[in-house]
């Protein structure tokens, strides 16, 4: 049987050492689950040792025996609490009511701990193996009984509202508790404690504790968090620039004026389309408002856009161009103090696809950078997901145009001969149907 | 020409403000002659002084301005509802389509563009005016003028063309666009260069250098630029949008 409780063990540690490294929140819950795990892990070594005491009670010192049997009577109630402790806090998060079996629960604790320590062990010995009997482990059982009530009692009173999947991970813990001590109790050889409890906080782990749903609704609260941040309401915006816009314009300053419609306009383009692939003149439109606003703070910077107005309905990964020119602004021109120009232009290829090019006058790149850039673009799939840099932009467009277009549309830049940089955005030709 | 009578019609006293004072009503012939800064004013403004243009914001307080027109159209048949809303909402548009506004423009309000849709609106009165009166045996010169535009559309027209076909001065036909229609020759010809294109857009497959070609064009750049300042998107949006919806 010592097999058995190795193997449990093994799972466990396994289990926990996922737990741990995982990222979660720290709230009483998972506090309580990482204190069960490592109590279990505790409580399986105990009952290792004493499956191989118990059957050797010659040869073992009756003290040692009767220590590593408290040991593990008295973590196997603490793991009854806990658990009922576990139950008691998802019931108390689902319903918002105070957990008030709490102090009998803890009371029942200290008292079975210290009968656990006090009362005499008893040993059994029988040809089918050893075990221990007597009043020690009625009071383990009668734990469990108690605990069971208490989560029972918990789960039954509150039945309506706690949520279906905590609900089923109640369920499954007590079945699991209540089955296997009844069988431990009809088969006192059989020495299946163990098991139960590993099972149990499985179960608790799969449903309620796994890595994944807590990373999942971490991200879920923080995207929220991004969401509300980044929703200003859209009208409240255009009208206060609006209402600006006027006052500037009665006040005579007709250069304020324009500015704000420009980025008020900017602001309109730019959340006006939320879906994923819009019309190139949508695009086109948001790259206009933009390189307007930026041609008029760097006067010395030109934009020249030329593009067959036949394109325009041709669908494209929605805000691809802006971060492509705004990269050739902050990486090409801005080196050249703005001077220069960006040019827009679009070509049907002998495929028959769309090929867009971005092209400037700006510095070039740096000795090596062209390298780098295209290794990023080349392998654009094993770029890890930051969130700052310099490149995040054009990564991200790639990313968009792969994973939306198919993997034989892409980006990637080329050097001009006369300076600067010209961007290549390769992309099916396919209008809306 | 008798001058025409505009009601602002805006929640935000800023707005009213702007639209009275920036836009050069006197110049397009024009007088404001009230405001209302919610939908029930606004329906007893358009009810006592019955004026030709309302500019119209929709999301206005105690009765929306699309409801404001449901009510005035029925009493006011001839008034022309311009809309004027932060919102690019088809289902608004829709709305306001069935109500047979005049314009919908959308906020900010560049006050220039804004002059191209009174220019339109003056025209399209005129137009009206002139197939009613097609029963007349003399007709007049500035109906046999833009006849001959309409025809001759896709060559090229000006002033001065018009001199040599009609046999006046270069400055008396202009002076008549002016008084006859309330326009300048050059936003008239614009105006039905547009109507063109855009029924071209719309009843063909035509590309879009060849709508600009018909209409007048021979530059498709300077069509698309065109056309995106008068109707607010470009020439391929505009097919694109209405045969979508």
């Amino acid at each position: 049987m010592l097999r058995m409780e190795i193997a449990l063990f093994i799972v466990l540690a396994f289990i926990a050492y996922i737990y741990f490294s995982a990222e979660k929140k720290h709230t009483p819950l998972h506090r309580t689950f990482s204190v069960l795990l490592v109590v279990t892990l505790l409580h399986l070594i105990f009952d290792g040792i004493t499956v191989y005491t118990v059957n050797h009670l010659e040869t073992v010192p009756k003290l040692l025996n009767d220590t590593v049997h408290r040991l593990f009577i008295g973590t196997m109630m603490l793991i009854f609490f806990l658990f009922y402790q576990y139950i008691a806090i998802l019931v108390e998060e689902e319903t918002g009511k105070p957990r008030r079996l709490d102090p009998g629960a803890r009371v029942y604790l200290v008292a079975s701990e210290l009968g656990d320590i006090l009362l005499p062990v008893h040993y059994a010995v029988t040809p089918d193996g050893n075990y221990s009997d007597g009043i020690h482990v009625i009071f383990c059982y009668i734990s469990v009984a108690f605990y069971f009530l208490l989560g029972t009692g918990l789960l039954l009173a509150n039945w309506k509202s706690i949520q279906k999947k905590k609900k089923m991970a109640i369920i499954i813990a007590t079945l699991i508790e209540l089955i296997v001590t009844t069988l431990q109790g009809f088969n006192p050889t059989w020495l299946i404690s163990g098991m139960g409890i590993t099972l149990i906080t499985l179960a608790f782990y799969l449903i309620l504790e796994n890595p994944d749903i807590l990373r999942a609704e971490l991200t879920e609260q923080k995207m929220s968090m991004l969401y509300l941040k980044s929703q200003v309401n859209p009208h409240f915006l255009y009208n206060t620039l609006d209402t600006i816009r006027i006052q500037a314009q009665l006040n005579g300053d007709k250069k304020v004026a324009g500015l704000l419609m420009k980025l008020a306009d900017f602001f309109r383009l730019s959340v006006k389309v939320n879906c994923p692939m819009v019309a190139l003149d949508d695009e086109t439109q948001l790259l206009e408002a933009y390189m307007e606003l930026m041609c008029y703070r760097y006067p010395e910077l030109n934009y020249r856009y030329d593009v067959d107005p036949e394109f325009g309905g041709v669908q494209v990964p929605n805000f691809i161009l802006q971060p492509i020119v705004e990269n050739s602004l902050l990486h090409g021109l801005k080196n050249r103090g703005y001077r220069g120009e960006i040019a827009v232009s679009a070509q049907k290829t002998e495929e028959g696809n769309l090929e867009i090019c971005v092209c400037d006058t700006g510095s070039g790149f740096a000795d090596g950078k062209k390298a780098e850039v295209d290794n990023m673009l080349l392998n654009y799939s094993k770029q890890e997901q930051k969130l700052t840099g310099n490149s995040i932009g054009i990564l991200n467009v790639q990313k968009r145009i792969k994973l939306m277009c198919g993997r034989e549309y892409g980006l990637w830049y080329t050097e001009n001969e006369n300076g600067g940089v010209t961007a290549h955005i390769l992309l099916p030709m396919e209008e809306e149907k | 020409m008798k001058k025409l009578r505009v009601v602002l019609v805006d929640d935000e006293i800023m707005i009213r403000q702007g639209f009275r004072q920036l836009f050069d009503w006197e110049a397009h012939d024009c007088e404001v002659v009230g405001e209302a800064a919610d939908g029930m004013e606004a329906a007893a403004q358009i009810d006592s002084l019955d004026p030709d243009i309302v500019i119209m914001d929709i999301n206005i307080p105690i009765m929306n301005g699309l409801k404001v027109i449901q009510l005035s159209r029925i009493k006011h048949p001839d008034t022309a509802f311009i809309i004027v809303s932060g919102y690019d909402d088809f289902s608004y548009c829709r709305e306001a389509l069935r109500l047979q506004i005049t314009d919908y423009i959308l906020k900010p309000v560049d006050y220039e563009e804004f002059g191209v849709c009174i220019d339109n609106l003056k025209i399209a009165l005129f137009q009206r005016k002139s197939t009613e009166e097609t029963a007349e045996p003399e007709e007049r010169v500035i109906n046999s003028i833009v006849r001959y535009m309409q025809n001759h559309l896709a060559e090229e027209i000006s002033l001065s063309v018009l001199a040599e076909e009609f046999h006046f001065s270069t400055q008396y036909i202009s002076q008549l666009f002016k008084n006859e229609i309330g326009v300048n020759f050059l936003a008239y010809l614009t105006n039905i260069r547009m109507e063109k294109a855009k029924k071209l857009l719309l009843s063909t497959s035509l590309s879009i250098a060849e709508v600009s070609e018909q209409s007048g064009y021979s530059d498709y750049r300077v069509f698309t630029k065109v056309f995106k300042k008068s109707e607010g998107i470009t020439p391929s949006q505009y097919r694109r949008d209405f045969l979508e919806k």
